[in-house]
């Protein structure tokens, strides 16, 4: 368990890489990533899609649904990770590109 | 018809299905992956158990069944099958009528999927899937930048500068139920 103080912290400015993960790579962080790629191009960022234990290592942010985001902590535990609940919609996809373009801290 | 390097052909798209639940909805995507060779049987249970643990639903009706990590050892090649339940599934308390089920051992169904994305947030177009009639449409929705015929190319998709009006922008009405 890590402590609060422990926290990843990215600052939203410098993310170049977000990495959305699922368990297989093959379905939903697909649908997940190809909407957020679509959404965060004008920031030169970019989308990519994994397995949880094929994350990239040059990853900045990671997003996952909340089910797997200890599982995902675990395996990328310097990284922030983001957890989902909404494959459409969800709130932390505007908190993403908002953070990304006012250059807001994200922990997670 | 083939297109799309065959990763969704008009063989894997089924319309106007029943379903008496989600695990039977389940069952019928599965059969519809081995049956074209996509998958070997033990795929479908762990598509069961992939949806036991978060499930696939993305919201517009339309959920996206898929195995696990460790199942990908059963995919024999990249797949996609559009099932289309008219009726409804439940889906744990949400209404499912496509199901968009994968088989993938890479990722040439990325843009099959890139394009539900899109589809999920134009409800013109997820509108006309539910009420497709035949694999035809489902096809066109799924592929708009393929040109008819047996010799598309699969990376026409990313051609700009022979990018056309997509199909559904004419003066067609969509979505005629009742």
């Amino acid at each position: 368990m890590r402590g609060s103080e422990d926290v990843p912290t990215i600052d939203g400015a410098k993310v170049r890489k977000v990495v959305v993960a699922c368990d297989a790579g093959m379905g939903s962080s697909v649908l997940v990533a190809s909407q957020l790629a679509a959404a965060l191009a004008r920031y030169s960022v970019s989308v990519r899609h994994a397995s949880v234990t094929e994350i990239p290592a040059d990853a900045d942010v990671v997003l996952c649904q909340e089910a797997l985001v200890v599982r995902t902590s675990r395996v990328v535990p310097d990284k922030p990770v983001l957890g989902f609940r909404l494959f459409l919609g969800d709130p932390l996809f505007a908190r993403l590109e908002q953070a990304i373009r006012n250059g807001v801290p994200l922990a997670g | 018809m083939l297109a799309d390097n065959g990763v969704l052909t008009a063989d894997t798209v089924r319309l106007g299905l029943a379903a008496r639940d989600k695990a039977d909805a389940i069952d019928q995507c599965g059969a519809v992956l081995v049956g074209v060779g996509a998958v070997d049987q033990p795929y479908v249970a762990a598509m069961h158990q992939r949806e036991h643990t978060v499930s696939t639903f993305v919201g517009q009706g339309t959920a996206i069944p898929h195995g696990s990590a460790v199942a990908r050892q059963h995919v024999r090649r990249t797949a996609v099958a559009v099932l289309q339940f008219p009726g409804g599934v439940d889906w744990g308390g949400d209404p499912v009528s496509i199901c968009v089920a994968i088989a993938a051992d890479g990722d040439e169904h990325g843009h099959l999927l890139s394009t539900l994305a899109t589809m999920l947030l134009d409800e013109r177009r997820i509108t006309e899937l539910r009420h497709a009639r035949d694999a035809a449409t489902v096809m066109r929705l799924f592929l708009p930048k393929a040109a008819p015929g047996p010799n598309v190319r699969p990376d026409t998709r990313r051609s700009v500068s022979r990018s056309r009006v997509p199909p559904w922008t004419g003066s067609r009405s969509v979505g005629t139920a009742g």
